[in-house]
C-alpha cells in the first residue's frame, strides 16, 4: 500500500489574491478546510468582507484597461507561462485536490490536466478571436465584426473540482482581454490559492486574475455589482437558476449557470457487458458520484435473462470498490467532501427505501482501507426496482448510488430520461448504430454519451447543458467561451 | 499485490523499469561479453519509464476509467529476480535476463489488455515497450546460443 507524501505541512492561512499581492483578511469569519479523509484542518480560509471582495473587482476594473490594450500575443505568452508552470507543479497541484477534495490521485491528476487544456486552448485566442468581414456590402462599403473583451468577468467555484472547473473559463477570459476575480468554494480553496501563486510567477499584471476567498455574501456583492460585466456559476439548479441566473439579468449582466444533474444510462442488451462496467464504475462512483456528468439512473432495457445477469455484473463489481484515502494510490473511491455531503447523500438513500426502492448493495456501513475517521466516508449503494415517481430517481443525490431501473425498449427508455427536469450528460451503451443515432436524436440531454460514462467535453468544445441543467445562451469551453466572454461590435465603413 | 489504478500500475512499470536497468548495469559492469547491450537495454529503460509516465500524465482526464482499468492483475505474477550470486555464470546470467524480459514482457500485454478501451495512449505505450522486450528476449537467446 503506497500513501503519497502530503505536499501541505503545516495549516495554512489562506489570504486574497488582490493586484498581485496578497492581501490578508480583515474578517473575523474564518473557516477551517478541512481533509475529508483524515479529518485533519489543513487551512482556514477568510470569509472576506464586502469591502474586500469591492477591492477585488476594483483592482480588476483597473488593471482592464491596459490589459485589453495588450496585444493577444503578449497576452497569450503569459497562460504559455502558466502552462508551463501548471506542468512543472502538476504533481503538487494533484496532491492538494485530493487532500481538499477528498477524490484519488487519478482523479485529481485528470483534473489537473484537464484544467491544464483549458489553458492550452486558450493560447489560440490570437487565431480562435479574429472577426470576419465582407467588402462591397453596397458598392464602396465593407462591413466587418470585431470581438472585444467584457470587462471584469467572475467565476463563482463549486467544490467538487476545485482546480479544474475555474479554468473553464478564467484562461479563455484573460485571453481574450478580460481581467477576473474568482471566488473559489471555501470548502476547498487551497487549489485556487496554489493556482494563483503560479499565476504570479507567470508575470500576468496585477489586477488582471484576482482571487476573493468568502462565501454566500461574497457572492452577494460580486453578483450586485456594477463593475461585473460576467459571471459564470457551476452549481445546484437552485442557486444558479433562483439566485445567479435571476440576478444577473436584473443587473444587466452575462451569465453561464451550469447547475444540478440527473443522468440517465442506458444499457442496451447488445452493449459490450465487459467494456461497459468499467466506465459505468467511473460515471456512478468517480470523485464518489460528486459531479454534474455522473451517472444517476441506470436504465437496463432487455429481457429478465439480460438484466439479472448484468445488474449481477454491476453489483459484484461495484462491491470490490476499494473505498479510502485518495494519496493511497490503491484507493478507487474517496469520501465525500463533507460530512454534510455524507448526511444528505445518507437521508436519500433512507428515502429511497421508504418509497420501496429495493437496496442491492448498502454503502452505509463504509468499509475503509486504512485507519481513517469514517466521518466522510461512504461505500457505493446500489438500488434496485427504481420508478421514476420515486425521489431517488427525480432528484440529484450528488453521491456514489446508482438506482436501477427498467425499461422495455429503447423509446421506453428515453422517455423516461426525457421526463426528468434536468439534462446534463445522458448517455447509452450500445453497439447498434441505429439505437445510438436514435438515442442522440431525441435525448433532452447538452452533453450525449455513446458508450461513453462521463460525458466531459473536451477544451474546444462547449460544455453543454439542458433544460434546468443550464442557465444561459452560450456555453463554457471552446468557442462558445470565446463569444461569451467578448462582445461582438460591427463595423461599417465607406471612405469618401 | 493487486493493482486496481492507474497509478499503482504507472508505479509498478517504473519500478519494473528501474530494478530491470540496474540489473542490467550491473552485468554490465560484471560481464564484458555484451556488455554494449546491457547498457543500451539500462538506457532504453529509462526512456520506456518516460514513456510510460508520459502516456499516463498528458493523457489522464477527470472522464476516464483510470481507477477502475487495471482490475486482476497482481504483482506476484510479474515479480522479478535482479539478485545476482557471486558466482552466476555469464549463460546463467543470460536465462535470469530471459525471464526478466520475459516476465516484463507479460506484464505490459496483460496490462495493455486490460486497459485497452479505457486510455488509448497508455495500452498503445505498453505495447510498444511489451514489442521491445520481445525483441530483447530474440537478442538474449542469440547471445545465450553464442555461448
Amino acid at each position: 500500500m503506497a500513501i503519497l507524501e502530503d505536499p501541505i505541512k503545516e495549516v495554512l492561512e489562506l489570504k486574497n489574491y488582490i493586484n498581485g499581492e496578497w492581501v490578508k483578511s480583515e474578517s473575523d469569519r474564518i473557516s477551517d478546510v478541512v481533509n475529508p479523509a483524515t479529518g485533519k484542518t489543513i487551512a482556514k480560509v477568510p470569509m472576506s468582507t464586502k469591502k474586500e471582495v469591492n477591492t477585488a473587482v476594483e483592482a480588476a476594473k483597473e488593471a482592464f484597461p491596459d490589459w485589453r490594450r495588450t496585444t493577444p500575443l503578449a497576452r497569450v505568452r503569459c497562460l504559455f507561462r502558466l502552462k508551463e508552470l501548471l506542468e512543472k507543479n502538476f504533481e503538487e497541484l494533484s496532491r492538494v485536490q485530493t487532500i481538499e477534495h477528498g477524490k484519488t490521485i487519478d482523479e485529481s491528476r485528470g483534473e489537473t490536466r484537464r484544467g491544464i487544456e483549458m489553458v492550452e486552448v486558450a493560447t489560440g485566442i490570437p487565431s480562435l478571436m479574429m472577426g470576419y468581414n465582407l467588402e462591397d456590402i453596397a458598392m464602396g462599403i465593407d462591413e466587418y465584426v470585431i470581438y472585444q473583451p467584457l470587462g471584469v468577468c467572475c467565476n463563482i467555484a463549486p467544490f467538487n473540482f476545485p482546480f479544474m472547473v475555474p479554468l473553464w473559463f478564467a484562461p479563455f477570459a484573460v485571453a481574450t482581454g478580460n481581467t477576473v476575480v474568482i471566488k473559489p468554494s471555501p470548502r476547498d480553496p487551497i487549489s485556487q490559492a496554489k493556482l494563483a501563486e503560479l499565476v504570479d510567477e507567470a508575470g500576468f499584471p496585477p489586477g488582471v486574475w484576482n482571487v476573493v476567498h468568502g462565501h454566500k455574501d461574497a457572492v452577494s456583492v460580486l453578483l450586485e455589482h456594477p463593475d461585473i460585466k460576467a459571471v459564470t456559476f457551476v452549481g445546484t439548479t437552485k442557486i444558479g437558476r433562483d439566485i445567479v441566473y435571476k440576478k444577473c439579468g436584473e443587473t444587466g449582466k452575462r451569465a453561464i449557470a451550469q447547475c444540478s444533474a440527473k443522468n440517465y444510462m442506458v444499457i442496451m442488451p447488445d452493449c459490450n457487458v465487459r467494456r461497459t462496467i468499467p466506465a459505468l464504475m467511473t460515471s456512478f462512483f468517480g470523485n464518489a458520484g460528486q459531479r454534474c456528468l455522473s451517472g444517476a439512473n441506470l436504465v437496463i432495457v432487455g429481457d429478465n435473462k439480460f438484466y439479472n445477469e448484468f445488474l449481477d455484473a454491476v453489483v459484484d463489481t461495484t462491491s470490490r470498490i476499494k473505498v479510502g484515502y485518495g494519496l493511497d494510490e490503491a484507493t478507487q473511491m474517496g469520501p465525500m467532501q463533507s460530512i454534510d455531503g455524507k448526511e444528505r447523500v445518507l437521508g436519500y438513500i433512507e428515502k429511497g427505501i421508504k418509497e420501496g426502492a429495493k437496496i442491492r448493495l448498502d454503502g452505509r456501513g463504509p468499509n475503509v482501507i486504512g485507519d481513517y475517521p469514517h466521518t466522510c466516508f461512504l461505500n457505493p449503494t446500489i438500488f434496485e426496482n427504481v420508478t421514476p415517481d420515486m425521489t431517488i430517481a427525480k432528484e440529484e443525490i450528488f453521491g456514489p448510488v446508482m438506482s436501477i431501473m427498467r425499461a422495455k425498449d429503447l423509446n421506453e427508455a428515453i422517455e423516461m430520461a426525457n421526463g426528468s427536469n434536468l439534462g446534463n450528460a445522458h448517455a447509452i451503451f450500445t453497439s447498434s448504430g441505429k439505437d445510438a443515432k436514435e438515442f442522440q436524436y431525441r435525448i433532452q440531454s447538452g452533453n450525449v454519451g455513446i458508450n461513453i460514462g462521463i460525458v466531459a467535453p473536451m477544451a474546444f468544445f462547449p460544455f453543454g447543458g439542458m433544460k434546468d441543467s443550464f442557465f444561459g445562451v452560450l456555453h463554457g469551453q471552446g468557442r462558445d467561451a470565446i463569444r461569451f466572454f467578448t462582445e461582438s461590435k460591427v463595423v461599417i465603413q465607406r471612405w469618401f | 499485490m493487486e493493482l486496481n489504478t492507474a497509478s499503482e500500475t504507472i508505479n509498478f512499470a517504473v519500478k519494473l523499469e528501474n530494478d530491470s536497468a540496474k540489473f542490467y548495469e550491473n552485468v554490465a559492469q560484471r560481464y564484458a561479453e555484451g556488455r554494449e547491450v546491457f547498457r543500451s537495454f539500462a538506457v532504453e529503460n529509462k526512456r520506456n519509464r518516460t514513456l510510460v509516465g508520459r502516456a499516463y500524465y498528458e493523457v489522464i482526464s477527470d472522464a476516464l476509467e483510470a481507477c477502475f482499468s487495471f482490475e486482476g492483475l497482481n504483482t506476484d505474477d510479474y515479480l522479478i529476480e535482479t539478485e545476482l550470486i557471486e558466482d552466476t555464470s555469464y549463460s546463467d546470467m543470460l536465462r535470469m535476463a530471459i525471464e526478466i524480459e520475459d516476465r516484463i514482457q507479460r506484464f505490459y500485454l496483460d496490462a495493455a489488455e486490460r486497459s485497452k478501451s479505457l486510455m488509448a495512449d497508455v495500452p498503445r505505450a505498453f505495447e510498444r515497450v511489451a514489442k521491445k522486450r520481445s525483441e530483447r528476449k530474440l537478442k538474449l537467446r542469440s547471445l545465450l546460443k553464442e555461448e
